[in-house]
C-alpha cells in the first residue's frame, strides 16, 4: 500500500519561515505523531498534506505520485480539526454523510454507511441529534466518524484532544489508537501534550522551529533523546553542566563513566541529562558514579516521591517509588546518589543552549 | 440586644437595594413613555388621520369614515366605476423592492465574503468607505445615476461610440432591448426604465447589505469550509452546502429588511420609473405634500403600505419557520 513521503518541504508565510527541510516518510497503517511546542510548525505541516497550505518548495508524494500540487478537495484526505468544526445546520448523521452526499451517494445508501461509522465511535442512537445536543466528547466522535467516511488514504487529525477534559482526553487517546489500529489506517496527528504522543504513536516526530527534531518510536524519543531539546520537551530532565577531558565526563570536577562513552574533542564544554526515574538513592548502590547530595525538599506524588536535591552540579529531582523497602526521606539529610553511565545523556552546550 | 442589631444592618442593607429597584422601575416608565411618544404616538395618529374627512378646496378635519381605504382599493367613483390605480401603485411598490432587495444581497454576499477574508487593514479601510457612502442622499446618488445613464453622456453614448448599439441593431438584440423597454426606435435608452429604478434601488441599498452581511460572514468559522474542502467538496459545493446554510437567517434577515427599506424609496422611483409605475411611496408624497394635498388619503395609503410590509415579514417568518422545520 501507499506510503505518505514529504521531500525538502518549506513553507514561508512572508518573511517568516514556518517549516523547514521537512523530510518524511509515514508508512501506510502506522500513527504518527507530530509533536512540539505551539508554534513550532507542525499544525501548517499537517496543513499542507491536507492541501489546505501550499508548500513553498517541496514535493508530497503519495504512493510514488506527485499530489502537491493537488488541491484539498481532490486529496480528501479525512480531517479531525482542533475544535471539531461540525457543520452546526446538520444533524450528526448528515454531518457523518457529507463526504458521501458530495460524492453523489443516494440518500438511503449514505445515511446507512453513516450509521455503520456512527455505531463505529459508539454513537449509533445520535444521527438525528443537533450539533449543539451532543457533549465535546460525543463532537470528537462525530468528527472522526465524519473524516473516515470517505475511506481516506491518510486521516490527519490537527489537536483533536486539546477542547476535552483531562480524563475523556486519556479515554479517547485509547479509543482512537484502538480504532485506528482496527482500520489500519495511515493517521497523522498533531498534538503538543507528549503523553497523547506517547500514548498513540507508532512513530513520534519531534517538531521545532519549523525543522524534525528527532523521529522515531516513543519508546527511543524518551531514552535517547537526540538532543538537548527533545530531552527537555519529552518528559522531564534533570540538567548539569559538564567537561569532557581525555573522553572522560566530569560533572563538577568529579569523572563519571557514561554508555556509550562521550565522542567530544578535549576539553568541550557540555550539558548532561538524566531523567529523574534513572537515578539511584538505595542504601546499596555501586561504588562508581555517585556523587554527595542535600535533600532540599520531599514531594509525595502518590505511587511516587519526587526528592529535589541540592548537588555539586546543581539541583536535582529524583523520582523515587514507594515499595515495601522503600527508605525514609527527611529535609537536611546527607545521602549519595548514583547516576547509571546508560542513563546519562551527553550532548554539546552550544546545541544546548540553541534548543533551551 | 442581638435582634436589635440585625434589625439596624438588615435596613441599612435594604435602602440601596430598594433604591435600585426604584431607579429601575422608574428606568422602565421613561422608557415606555418614549416608546409611546416617539413610535406608537405618530402611528396612531396616521391612523387616526386616515379616519379623517378631506374638505374639498380645504385642508381636513377629524372624523371616522373609511373613505380613504375605500377609494384605495376601488377607487373614488365607486361603485359608479371601479379603479385600481392606487393597488396598481402598491404592486409596483413590492415588485421594485422584490427585485432590487435581493440583487443587492446577491451581489453584496460575495463582496463581503471575499471582504472578512481580505486583512483587518483592509477590511477597514474598506468599511470605512461603505459607511462613508451611506452618507450621501438617495438624492445624489439618483442625481448620478441619472447623468451615468443620460443618453448624451452616459452609458448609451459609450454603447453607441464604440459602436455596440450598431452591432446589435445588426443582429436583432436592439429590438429584443426595446422589447424590455431598454431602447428607443432609435438609440438605447436606460432612464425612465425597469432596469434604472432597479439598478438605482440596489445600488442604494448596497452598503446597507454589505455592513447587515459583515457580522455574520465575518464570524463565520472558517475551518467549517476547510473540513468541507477535505471531504471532497470543492469550491461552489462549499458554498452551497455549508456558507450559505451556515449564514442563512441573517441572508433572510438582510434581505427583509433592505425590502422594507425599499418599499418606501421615492427619489430613485420618481426620476427612474414610467410615471404609471410609480409606487404608493410617491403617491403618499403627492397626498400629503404634493397636488392634490388629501392628507387624510395619504395616511390611508401609509397604512396600507405598512400592513402589506408586515404581512410580508410575518409571511417569510412563517415559511422560515417552515423550511427548519422541514429539514
Amino acid at each position: 500500500m501507499s506510503d505518505l513521503v514529504l521531500k525538502d518541504i518549506r513553507k514561508d508565510f512572508g518573511s517568516a519561515r514556518a517549516v523547514d527541510r521537512i523530510n518524511l516518510t509515514f508508512r501506510h497503517g502506522e500513527l504518527t505523531a507530530l509533536l512540539g511546542p505551539s508554534g513550532c510548525g507542525k499544525t501548517t505541516l499537517l496543513r499542507m498534506i491536507a492541501g489546505l497550505e501550499e508548500p513553498t518548495r517541496g514535493q508530497l508524494l503519495l504512493g510514488g505520485t506527485d499530489i502537491t500540487a493537488q488541491p484539498a478537495h481532490k486529496r480528501k484526505f479525512g480531517m479531525v480539526f482542533q475544535n471539531f468544526a461540525l457543520f452546526p445546520h446538520m444533524r450528526v448523521i448528515d454531518n457523518v454523510a457529507y463526504s458521501l452526499a458530495i460524492e453523489g451517494m443516494a440518500k438511503d445508501s449514505r445515511h446507512k454507511r453513516a450509521l455503520e461509522l456512527l455505531d463505529l465511535v459508539q454513537l449509533a442512537d445520535f444521527g438525528q441529534r443537533r450539533i449543539g445536543e451532543l457533549s465535546g466528547g460525543q463532537r470528537q466522535r462525530v468528527a472522526i466518524a465524519r473524516a473516515l467516511a470517505q475511506e481516506p488514504q491518510v486521516f490527519l487529525l490537527d489537536e483533536p484532544m486539546s477542547a476535552l477534559d483531562a480524563k475523556l482526553r486519556e479515554e479517547m487517546q485509547v479509543e482512537l489508537r484502538m480504532l485506528q489500529q482496527r482500520l489500519k489506517i495511515t493517521t497523522i496527528v498533531v498534538t503538543h501534550d507528549q503523553r497523547e504522543a506517547m500514548t498513540m504513536a507508532d512513530t513520534i516526530i519531534v517538531m521545532s522551529n519549523g525543522q524534525a527534531e528527532q523521529i522515531g518510536p516513543p519508546q527511543d524519543i524518551y531514552h535517547r533523546p537526540a538532543n538537548a531539546f527533545v530531552a527537555d520537551f519529552i518528559g522531564r530532565t534533570n540538567f548539569m553542566d559538564g567537561i569532557v577531558q581525555s573522553g572522560i565526563l566530569r560533572i563538577g570536577g568529579q569523572p563519571f563513566d557514561t554508555n556509550p562513552a562521550p565522542n567530544f574533542a578535549d576539553g568541550s564544554a557540555v550539558r548532561v541529562a538524566i531523567r529523574p526515574e534513572m537515578p539511584s538513592l538505595d542504601d546499596t548502590m555501586p561504588t562508581g558514579n555517585r556523587m554527595t547530595a542535600r535533600i532540599t525538599f520531599v514531594r509525595n506524588v502518590g505511587s511516587t516521591r519526587d526528592i529535589h536535591l541540592d548537588t555539586p552540579a546543581g539541583p536535582m529531582i529524583v523520582e523515587y517509588a514507594i515499595g515495601e523497602n522503600a527508605r525514609d526521606f527527611t529535609v537536611g539529610d546527607q545521602l549519595d546518589v548514583h547516576l547509571p553511565p546508560s542513563a546519562l545523556h551527553i550532548f554539546p552546550a552550544t546545541a544546548t543552549d540553541r534548543a533551551a | 440586644m442581638s435582634s436589635q442589631s440585625i434589625d439596624i444592618g438588615l435596613s441599612k442593607a435594604t435602602e440601596p437595594a430598594s433604591l435600585a429597584l426604584i431607579l429601575g422601575k422608574a428606568a422602565r416608565v421613561v422608557f415606555r413613555v418614549l416608546v409611546v411618544c416617539f413610535c406608537l404616538t405618530p402611528f396612531l395618529l396616521v391612523i387616526a388621520i386616515s379616519l379623517g374627512e378631506k374638505i374639498e378646496g380645504a385642508a381636513w378635519v377629524w372624523g371616522f369614515e373609511f373613505t380613504h381605504y375605500e377609494r384605495f382599493f376601488v377607487g373614488a367613483d365607486w361603485p359608479n366605476s371601479y379603479s385600481g390605480i392606487y393597488l396598481q401603485k402598491l404592486w409596483y411598490s413590492l415588485y421594485y423592492a422584490l427585485i432590487a432587495a435581493p440583487i443587492a444581497v446577491v451581489t453584496a454576499f460575495p463582496f463581503t465574503y471575499f471582504l472578512t477574508r481580505l486583512t483587518r487593514r483592509a477590511q477597514t479601510v474598506w468599511l470605512i468607505f461603505l459607511l462613508s457612502s451611506l452618507s450621501l442622499s438617495e438624492v445624489f446618488i439618483a442625481m448620478g445615476w441619472d447623468v451615468l445613464l443620460s443618453n448624451r453622456s452616459g452609458l448609451p453614448m459609450v454603447l453607441r461610440e464604440l459602436g455596440i448599439t450598431d452591432w446589435m441593431k445588426a443582429t436583432g438584440w436592439f429590438d429584443v432591448a426595446r422589447d424590455w423597454g431598454l431602447a428607443s426606435p432609435r438609440d438605447l435608452k436606460f432612464k425612465t426604465s425597469l432596469f434604472a429604478t432597479v439598478l438605482t434601488m440596489s445600488y442604494l441599498v448596497w452598503p446597507y447589505a454589505v455592513i447587515l452581511l459583515y457580522p455574520a460572514l465575518s464570524r463565520l468559522d472558517t475551518s467549517t469550509v476547510e473540513a468541507a474542502r477535505t471531504m471532497g467538496a470543492g469550491p461552489w459545493a462549499v458554498m452551497r452546502t455549508v456558507i450559505l446554510p451556515t449564514v442563512r437567517i441573517p441572508l433572510i434577515g438582510t434581505t427583509l429588511l433592505l425590502f422594507v427599506f425599499l418599499l418606501g424609496v421615492y427619489v430613485s422611483v420618481t426620476v427612474f420609473a414610467d410615471p404609471s409605475q410609480h409606487t404608493l411611496a410617491v403617491s403618499i408624497y403627492g397626498s400629503v405634500r404634493g397636488s392634490t394635498l388629501n392628507a387624510p388619503f395619504g395616511a390611508a395609503q401609509s397604512v396600507i403600505l405598512l400592513i402589506t410590509a408586515g404581512l410580508f415579514l410575518v409571511l417569510s417568518q412563517i415559511l422560515v419557520s417552515y423550511a427548519e422545520k422541514r429539514r
